[in-house]
């Protein structure tokens, strides 16, 4: 057995509403696995009815070579998307408590308790209330509470919301740390930055549906071309793109110049796009073509609308 | 430990961690008789109110004079009785004796006070030294109008105190009485009945002499009052009911009271507990451990153990007491009662109704405590309910009366009734077999509630259901 989860004509239909359709994936073993999309996509609807609190209206979940059932989830790990702990426990019992209710014994859950909490910083605050922590750690406490049976497969609902960027390069740390002791890890996102940088393999949704599924290579090589062009003071190169049916999004560039990712697809090439600005006269600072994101190649494949649309 | 255990352990610690758990656990007690005992203590310590009478014909001012200083004799006697009742019950008899003997007040109580210190002299620490609740004083001023200022608070008496209230005594054109009293203690008409009382019998006095009726003769008619002795057909014995035989019921009226209570409290700790978890979000974590069903149970558990918590303290220290009581003093009030609170019928009715209505009313509460998002959006949903679980204590009063009518019967029957009613009818004798068979009934109606409960505490944190988004559906059509 190769997948560590696998789905297969996933629906879920609240009333008459239709969240996730026929939605099919495998997570390999070992694998860092995202599943993205934008909010109301279907993410956390999907990632509940994996771990069982859901029942699909239809289709088959295998997990760990199980059922979704509370048997195999003690070998799953889960955090969710609404998150919160017992405001009056403290850190550390919070921790053991989740450990568990997972089937770990007492003394060994408060064992790794205290040692999870010190890995992460966390040590001084151990035997400090949910309550007085602040939100950031009190979100690294449920992480930390959702490994401490040190599952075979980690579940998370959107971790990096919530977080400041230091957090979120810590979170980003832990979820390495875990696959590289060997863990599954599958988790959620809008921000496909996180997915970019940890991921192996991608899913990405939209209104329910699956729009791809694959490597982040195989995501980006489906992304069109990408050109950037920064210009000196305050040029607009939108009346150059625009009569020429360019694509672009526009950013602010070094030293506060404005700068323009086109889009080269549709026969427009780099030659064309440069012959433009050219032509134009535009101040030019930078020409140069570039590696398209995560975002871009979401974009390319379920266009702008889907892209930024929750799901009715 | 399983996780229905690990689910009940962290409710119970967390509510026994809560100091509010502490306070209820150790000022009940003290509330309890702060409660029962703060009424008399308050009655006794407060001073004589004054009152003056204006009165055009003085026999009718006398007469009514009478009846405060006989209605103050009648308070003292009761209160020494009552006294000596609780705690020198051998002293009682002669006692009252020596003080219907005396002739007046103050030398009613010293007589009865000089028997007790005779025969039961432990009895005299506490022996009541009732002060009368009203004093008759002359008219500060010689008219009604002229009083105003005494009884609206503007003006006081020559020794600092304030005039409670005036009697003015008047005849109509036939001679009739007329009582006018002026008060601003609207609401309290003790005043006014006694005087009225007293002018009644005046008049039927008066009545009698006119048609030649000797005084004395008049008086000994007015005197005439028969005694009421109440019988058990039950009961084997030639006396008449006492307090020994009306105590049981005092008890289930006690013991239902109670039940009704603690049931609602603990239900409310499992209702706001829920919301709480709500909106913690903490339950989606949970469900992929506990399934909603061992989630229910498990919070059903751990409140559950928070009341066996209370009653294992409130019970050791109530338990004592009364079988110390009853020991000790099964001649008296406090033993006697203590005795029926002992009744073994009595106790099995309140622990078969607080497990089984627990346990029904603590599942309905957790299942709507589900739906709801807030405590108000709780409170809301509660005022209705609240009307319905009501219902039961309303019941209490017909079912003291008439344990045995028709309608109470077949309430006892319907579980979320039976818990109070068992307790109300056991004394009247119910049944050890009726007693089990309303047991199994509401065990069987406790299964089905649960299952009911499961279902719709699962909607509630799986679904995400809950009353708001269903009435806006509803309200969608």
């Amino acid at each position: 057995m190769n997948a560590a989860l696998e789905a297969e004509g996933l629906v879920k239909r609240y009333g008459a509403r239709t969240a996730v359709q026929d939605l099919s994936f495998s997570v390999p073993k070992g694998s860092i696995y995202g599943v993205l999309g934008p909010n109301g996509a279907g993410k956390s609807s999907t990632l509940r009815m994996l771990v069982g609190v859901l029942r699909p209206t239809a289709g088959r979940i295998s997990v760990l070579g199980g059922p979704a059932n509370r048997e195999t989830m003690k070998s799953v790990g889960y955090l969710p998307e609404e998150r919160g702990l017992y405001r009056g426990m403290s850190a550390r019992s919070a921790i053991a408590y989740l450990a568990r209710l997972k089937g770990t014994p007492a003394s060994q859950a408060f064992k790794r308790a205290d040692k999870l909490l010190t890995d992460h910083g966390l040590g001084k605050v151990k035997r400090k209330k949910i309550k007085t922590l602040s939100k950031g750690m009190a979100q690294k406490v449920q992480v930390l509470g959702a490994i401490a049976h040190e599952p075979d497969l980690i579940i998370f609902d959107e971790p990096f919301s919530g977080l400041d960027p230091v957090n979120q390069r810590v979170l980003e740390e832990t979820i390495r740390a875990q696959a590289a002791a060997g863990r599954t890890i599958l988790f959620s996102t809008h921000v496909m930055e996180h997915a970019e940088r940890l991921c192996d393999r991608i899913l990405l949704i939209a209104q329910g549906k699956s729009a791809f599924e694959g490597t982040v290579r195989e995501a980006l090589a489906l992304a069109p071309s990408i050109a950037v062009v920064e210009t000196d003071g305050n040029y607009d190169m939108a009346p150059v793109l625009g009569p020429l049916g360019f694509q672009w999004t526009e950013e602010l560039g070094e030293h506060g110049n404005r700068r323009w990712r086109v889009r080269l697809e549709n026969g427009h090439g780099s030659r064309q796009l440069l012959q433009a600005c050219v032509e134009a006269g535009a101040p030019l600072s930078l020409f140069e073509p570039a590696r398209a994101s995560l975002h871009e190649a979401f974009v390319a494949l379920v266009g702008d609308k889907a892209a930024i649309t929750a799901a009715e | 430990m399983s996780p229905v255990l690990l689910v009940a352990r962290r409710d119970y610690f967390a509510y026994i961690g809560a100091w509010g758990f502490w306070l209820s656990l150790l000022t009940a007690p003290l509330i309890i008789a702060v409660l029962l005992f703060g009424p008399i203590l308050l009655a006794r310590a407060e001073p004589p109110r004054v009152i003056t009478i204006v009165a055009e014909r003085s026999t009718d001012a006398d007469a009514v004079k009478t009846a405060f200083a006989a209605s103050a004799l009648r308070d003292a006697r009761g209160d020494i009785r009552a006294y000596l009742a609780a705690t020198a019950p051998s002293a009682e008899a002669p006692a009252i004796a020596a003080f219907d003997a005396a002739p007046d007040r103050p030398a009613a109580i010293a007589a009865a006070r000089a028997v007790v210190a005779e025969r039961a002299p432990n009895a005299l620490t506490a022996f009541p030294a009732p002060s009368p609740r009203y004093q008759i004083i002359d008219p500060p001023a010689p008219e009604i109008q002229a009083l105003r200022p005494y009884l609206d608070g503007t003006q006081l008496l020559t020794d600092g105190r304030s005039l409670y209230g005036a009697l003015y005594l008047r005849r109509d054109a036939q001679g009739a009485p007329i009582i006018e009293y002026w008060s601003t203690a609207l609401n309290h008409d003790e005043p006014t009945n006694l005087a009225h009382r007293a002018l009644r019998l005046e008049m039927q006095r008066e009545a009698l002499t006119s048609q030649g009726l000797a005084a004395s003769e008049a008086e000994r008619l007015q005197g005439f009052d028969p005694q009421i002795v109440q019988f058990d057909p039950r009961s084997s014995g030639a006396e008449g009911v006492t307090l020994r035989e009306r105590a049981p019921f005092f008890a289930a009226l006690a013991l239902a009271f109670i039940l009704w209570s603690i049931v609602f409290s603990v239900a409310n700790m499992l209702l706001n507990g829920v919301i709480e978890e709500k909106s913690n979000k903490i339950l989606d974590t949970l469900l992929t451990s506990v399934s909603p069903m061992q989630m229910l149970i498990g919070k059903l558990l751990g409140v559950a153990a928070v009341s066996a918590t209370l009653f294992l303290f409130w019970g050791a220290l109530g338990g004592t007491l009364l079988t110390i009581a009853a020991e000790r003093a099964s001649e008296n009030i406090f033993g006697q009662i203590a005795e029926a609170f002992l009744d073994p019928r009595l106790l099995v009715a309140f622990f078969i109704g607080f497990i089984a209505g627990y346990l029904m009313y603590g599942a309905i509460f957790l299942a709507l405590g589900s739906l709801c998002e807030s405590v108000q959006e709780a409170q809301t949903l509660l005022g209705p309910v609240a009307l319905v679980l009501a219902t039961p204590m309303m019941l209490i009063t017909p079912a003291l009366d008439n344990p045995n009518a028709p309608i109470i019967e077949t309430a006892s029957w319907i579980p979320i009734f039976t818990p109070f009613l068992m307790l109300i009818r056991a004394p009247s004798g119910l049944s050890w077999t009726e007693i089990a068979g309303q047991g199994a009934l509401m065990m069987l109606s406790v299964v089905v509630i649960l299952f009911l409960a499961s279902r719709i505490f699962k909607a509630g944190v799986v679904d995400q259901v809950s009353l708001s988004s269903w009435l806006g559906r509803k309200a969608k059509g």
